[in-house]
């Protein structure tokens, strides 16, 4: 038995599913030996892994999330239900044929061209995703800055996407060879920088400044802090890119300057994030933070711990041996880790709000809080946090068993934290718990007190 | 002007014996002089409080001393308490004017409390007004997955933003 009802964004389940059956797969595989640690980093099986848990996981879960939000910050509807599922169905079949792509990259030309096609298909479904959040998110003003920050993350998207369709091209139909080699040499790392950062990181950005005040009721106005981390984001992003890709086909001091201005501005609009986060936190007026936001506090540290590696592989000059490190970090600890630990809210919310929505103030009803069991949940994150910093450390010394055996076991807490979602979803524990007392909707008693 | 010192009132007894001290503390508010200001300790930090205190003028500042120990310093606010706040139209269904709506039944006050508590308070009053019966809300921010379950219900509402939270004023339909 599920909950639906029109009070939800109709696929969003759907590709929360999805996108964590991928994540499923993208750590199983590197675990069974396929990719890396145990094949190169860059090699074709690797990227094939790399593009299920950034298309597969993330992009899903975060176009799923937004399917969902972006209606309620902007009080607009979606132009469709339906389009959602062209995103899902055509993202899913894109990857699909992409992973099949890499896998027959160097062995069968034909067959690799499938990569260009799904890239294709992805890109398309990706549109249509794109434009259906732009409709709302168009139409409100003054523009909120959560979704200031959607908007920005998804110009980066397509930035993304456009780079890596080239490299598609460029390695499996020789005819754009010579026009897009040299994106292949240095563009790879503008595709990772504009994918994690532009994309996923400031989209993150935008959500948690939307659901990280609303459930410990911190001042939800961001100021010019968060004024400051959304120009210092966009600008060090786009010029670290722009200047940087420029300059790999035009190779000139003052584009490599721009790009260096860029990367300062990164460091300091995630610097200046870091430090609204500990604002926000600390100016909560909810005393007892509730366990999503407490594990979400492991992701802010990997995005800390992320932010000071980078600099510092870039200063001694070893950002090639530390970036896998780097990658896991940010990948599975900053956003992976704020995609669980905010999931384990969503999803038990929305439960809640399609379950119970039409029977409230007519009877009792359970809590939000009855759908999870909190102590049950708390090692989960332990151990996810955990094993990706194992996973981390052990990548910077080239550790491949330890890797794997860390990965395993962050594995498996993404598979008991799945199990949890699961059991939020069809109010499993609901069904153990009394239903809470109708409360009289006075002016604040005790009971609305002590919390 | 000169301050009168700031009245004592201390709850943490009461509240550890199980008491109730909201009636002392509207009490000990009320009678403030000019200027004097209130200081609060408590077992807990009381927020609900802020929001009725708050509309009283009275500006809080809160210190947690410790494990069930805190001491909330409520001072009046120089500017006069805040005037009903200029009324803000939302778009869609919800907006409106206020005009020819009846006198609210009862008044809520939902700040401080986290999401969906004040939904639930509020569809809890809806549901015991009688058709075209008013009830007032004051949230922190604009209760966006409320408006589907008023749609649903039949209810109408208004809102406009204020300087300190959100008003909404919604009417039972028929």
């Amino acid at each position: 038995m599920t909950a639906t009802s029109d009070r939800l964004s109709r696929w969003t389940p759907a590709m929360f599913a999805a996108a964590l059956l991928n994540l499923g797969l993208g750590l199983l595989l590197p675990v069974l030996g396929v990719g890396w640690p145990a094949q190169p980093a860059t090699g074709p099986i690797s990227l094939a892994v790399v593009h299920l848990l950034t298309i597969g996981w993330l992009t899903l879960l975060m176009f799923g999330a937004l399917f969902q939000f972006v209606p309620v910050i902007t009080s607009r509807k979606l132009p469709s239900q339906a389009l959602p599922l062209v995103t899902l169905l055509g993202v899913e079949s894109g990857l699909v044929l992409m992973v099949g792509g890499f896998c027959a990259l160097g062995h069968w030309a034909w067959v690799a061209r499938l990569l260009p096609v799904g890239g294709g298909l992805v890109i398309v479904a990706l549109l249509v995703g794109g434009a259906t959040l732009l409709v709302p998110l168009a139409a409100k003003r003054p523009v909120p800055l959560s979704a200031r920050f959607v908007l920005a993350g998804l110009g980066f998207l397509l930035l993304t996407i456009l780079l890596g369709l080239s490299f598609a091209l460029a390695l499996t139909v020789p005819a754009t060879g010579p026009a897009l080699a040299p994106l292949l040499t240095d563009g790879v790392g503008y595709h990772v920088l504009a994918g994690l950062g532009g994309w996923f990181t400031l989209t993150a950005i935008g959500v948690s400044y939307e659901l990280l005040p609303m459930f410990m009721l911190a001042p939800h106005e961001r100021g010019a802090l968060g004024a400051a981390v959304l120009w210092a984001g966009v600008g060090g992003f786009l010029a670290a890119l722009t200047a940087g890709l420029a300059g790999s086909v035009w190779p000139v001091g003052w584009l490599a300057a721009l790009e260096q201005v860029g990367r300062l501005g990164i460091v300091l609009a995630l610097g200046l994030y870091l430090a609204d986060v500990v604002r926000l936190y600390r100016s909560r007026r909810r005393r007892q933070i509730e366990l999503h936001n407490r594990a979400a506090i492991g992701a802010f540290v990997a995005l800390g711990l992320a932010m000071l590696l980078a600099v510092g592989a870039v200063v001694t000059d070893r950002l090639a041996a530390l970036a896998p490190s780097l990658v896991l970090l940010v990948l599975l600890g900053w956003l992976s880790g704020l995609g669980l630990t905010q999931l384990y809210k969503v999803v038990a919310f929305l439960s809640w709000l399609s379950r119970y929505g039409g029977r409230l103030g007519r009877g009792p009803v359970p809590r939000v809080q009855d759908l999870v069991n909190e102590p049950r949940s708390v090692g989960f994150f332990v151990l996810y946090f955990a094993s990706v910093a194992v996973a981390a450390g052990a990548a910077a010394f080239e550790l491949s068993d330890v890797i794997r055996a860390a990965l395993a076991c962050a594995l498996l807490a993404v598979l008991l934290l799945a199990r949890e979602y699961t059991r939020a979803w069809r109010a499993v524990y609901a069904r153990g718990a009394p239903a809470a007392p109708a409360r009289s909707p006075t002016l604040p008693g005790p009971q609305g007190v002590r919390r | 002007m000169t301050k009168a010192a700031p009245l004592t009132l201390d709850v943490r007894p009461e509240l550890r014996a199980g008491g109730e001290p909201f009636p002392r503390i509207m009490l000990a508010a009320a009678s403030l002089e000019p200027g004097q200001a209130l200081r609060l300790l408590a077992t807990f930090e009381p927020i609900p409080l802020y929001a009725v205190l708050g509309r009283k003028g009275l500006a809080h500042r809160a210190i947690h001393h410790g494990e069930a120990d805190w001491e909330i310093l409520f001072t009046p606010e120089t500017s006069a308490p805040p005037a009903p706040p200029p009324p803000r139209a939302t778009s869609g269904s919800h907006s409106g004017d206020g005009s020819g709506w009846p006198e609210p039944k009862q008044s809520l006050d939902n700040r401080g409390l986290q999401p969906p508590e004040p939904m639930v308070r509020i569809l809890s009053a809806l549901e015991m007004l009688a058709a075209g019966e008013v009830i007032e809300a004051w949230n922190d921010r604009e209760p966006l997955l409320l408006y589907p379950e008023l749609e649903a219900r039949g209810a109408a509402i208004q809102v406009r933003q204020g300087t300190t939270g959100v008003r909404l004023l919604i009417r039972r339909g028929a």
